[in-house]
């Protein structure tokens, strides 16, 4: 559903992805952990392109960009893999000046040219799953944080997509907001969605991920089972980093 | 009920009541250095309508304060529309957009408005001149082009005062579009919106509170820099304030006229703005 192949990300000078590549086949669920700054957040964006590659090529649901391919046709595929994938992200980004269901509705209409009526239909739908129907008129301020995730949630299951990405969707949320937006999280892994989530929550790794992707540096240090990454990490920096990370968790 | 001589008494000292007090004071001297110098009372209230409306005219609010506010309305809109492409420009990675924007904001902002104003009407009909001894049948061939070369008064004193203000404005605009934050951008694009829908439906709807205030500050100082344009001919308010004067020896008169009226309409304008930043306040979520 996924292949990244031999990505790289340079920003200045800094060498941020060095070659890249990942397979995520349709239905899996992988969680990218690893320690601050070694590029998780970059290889997601890379993904949908928010983030230009250096080099190296994406292919989603067989939308391939290739670092040959220029101009328009570029552009044509680009917009084709950000429509075949959703974001969430951590900061939600929901925008303000509407309100929820219009949050969820408003590429609806102008992306997919919806007519409004079915628009709202399949709007209400997707917030009767993340289970905030009755916020449908709220303004986002006046939403939790649990909330409104679970409203950028809703907003990028409405477009249909085949993959989704999160990039740390619970880390700016208080403790007791977390369990709520895992919940929908793994309602929506259930249902089959293909799933690459960036993540702290060593739970929701355990418990839903298919493979764990430990990343460093730039580079996928170690990939596996959780359950395999979790209690035999065979890398020594894999090592480290659980001790130390599960360590200063609990 | 209290003391009635009390409350007189309270009111007297309050601070409300000494700043009135001031404000009749100095007017009251005005009136009376207007005395004597032997202000011609009667001429004001005899001339003051032709000067504002065109009174007895035919062309009856046609000139005077309606043009001065039809300068300043369609002048603002056309500096919006500058600001934001200028803003666009300036925002842009594409050195020909940062250059032109750039560029265009240095030399108006960089030159007074007067001399802008005279460029445009004195100037320019100097290269349609020279372009038509060039090329045979210029005016003719490229009539589009000499007509702006030789753009009337009203027109020029509208171009010169968008040009001006869209490059002070460019800033706004700037300032208005960054303060909405990255993610907004993101999140539109990553949900398929082209860059022109993110700007249209995600990122202007929430740049237009922190830039809706500066502009109608600009609007009130257009309205009054309008009269500027007086000097290439334009029968706004000034205008016709500066000729009566000058043809009757009542200058002092006619320009009091002339300033009465744009310190009305400021305060009028002042009133208005305030009342749309207490809306834009109170709706800030
Ligand atoms: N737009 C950018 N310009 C320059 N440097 C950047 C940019 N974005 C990210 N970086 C740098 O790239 C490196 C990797 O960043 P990235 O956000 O991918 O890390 P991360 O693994 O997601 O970290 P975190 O856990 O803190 O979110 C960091 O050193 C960061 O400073
Ligand atoms: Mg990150």
């Amino acid at each position: 559903m996924v292949r990244i192949t031999n990505l790289h990300k340079v920003f200045g000078k800094l060498n941020v992805l060095k070659g890249i590549s990942l397979e995520v086949s349709q239905r899996e669920v992988v969680c990218v952990i690893g320690k601050s700054g070694s590029g998780k957040s970059t290889l997601l964006r890379s993904i949908n392109f928010l983030e230009e590659p250096t080099s190296g090529s994406i292919e989603v649901d067989g939308v391939e960009v290739t670092p040959a391919l220029t101009g328009r046709q570029r552009k044509e595929r680009i917009h084709k893999v950000r429509l075949l994938t959703g974001m969430v992200f951590q900061d939600f980004n929901l925008f303000p000046h509407k309100s929820v269901i219009d949050n969820v509705i408003e590429a609806l209409l102008i992306v997919k040219k919806i007519p409004r009526a079915q628009a709202v239909e399949i709007g209400e739908s997707f917030l009767g799953k993340v289970g905030l129907i009755d916020k449908r008129d709220e303004y986002p301020a006046r939403l939790s944080g649990g909330q409104k995730q679970r409203v950028a949630i809703a907003r990028a299951l409405a477009m249909d997509p085949k993959v989704m990405l999160f990039d740390e969707p619970t880390s700016a949320l208080d403790p007791e907001l977390i369990g709520e937006v895992i919940n929908v999280m793994e309602a929506v892994a259930n249902e089959g969605m293909t799933m690459i989530v960036v993540t702290h929550e060593i739970s929701f790794a355990r418990d839903t991920a298919d493979r764990v992707v430990y990343m460093e540096d730039g580079n996928i240090v170690e990939e596996g089972a959780p359950s395999q990454i979790f209690s035999v990490p065979q890398d020594a920096r894999t090592q480290q980093f659980l001790q130390r990370y599960l360590n200063g968790r609990s | 009920m209290t003391d009635p001589s009390l409350a007189v008494r309270r009111l007297a000292r309050s601070f409300v009541f000494k700043v009135i007090l001031v404000w009749l004071v100095i007017l009251g001297c005005g009136g009376l250095g207007f005395s004597l110098i032997r202000l011609n009372v009667g001429f004001i209230g005899e001339w003051w309508r032709f000067i504002v409306y065109g009174e007895g005219t035919s062309d009856v609010w046609r000139v005077g304060l309606i043009t001065t506010v039809f300068i300043s309305v369609i002048s603002i809109i056309g500096a919006i529309i500058l600001a934001f492409l200028s803003a666009l420009g300036r925002l842009s990675r594409n050195p020909l957009a940062y250059g032109i924007s750039t560029f265009y904001v240095s030399l108006i902002r960089g030159t007074p408005l007067i001399v802008q104003i005279f460029i445009l009407y004195f100037g320019l009909p100097q290269i349609n001149q020279q372009l038509a001894k060039l090329i045979p049948n210029f005016e003719q061939q490229f009539s589009l082009l000499s007509n702006l070369l030789l753009l009337p008064a009203l027109p020029t004193g509208i171009l010169a005062l968008s040009l001006n203000y869209g490059a002070y404005m460019t800033e706004v605009f700037r300032a208005g579009i960054q303060s909405v934050s990255k993610g907004q951008a993101e999140a539109a694009t990553a949900l398929g919106m082209t860059p022109g829908q993110t700007m249209w439906r995600i990122v202007l709807p929430q740049a237009i509170r922190i830039i809706i205030p500066p502009v109608g500050n600009d609007f009130i100082a257009m309205t009054k820099d309008s009269a500027l344009v007086s000097v290439i001919g334009v029968q706004e308010l000034l205008w016709r304030a500066q000729k009566v004067g000058v043809q009757n020896f009542r200058s002092m008169e006619t320009l009091l006229i002339a300033a009465g009226i744009y310190w009305v309409l400021t305060i009028a304008l002042q009133a208005i703005q305030s009342r749309i930043e207490k809306r834009l306040a109170r709706g800030d979520r």
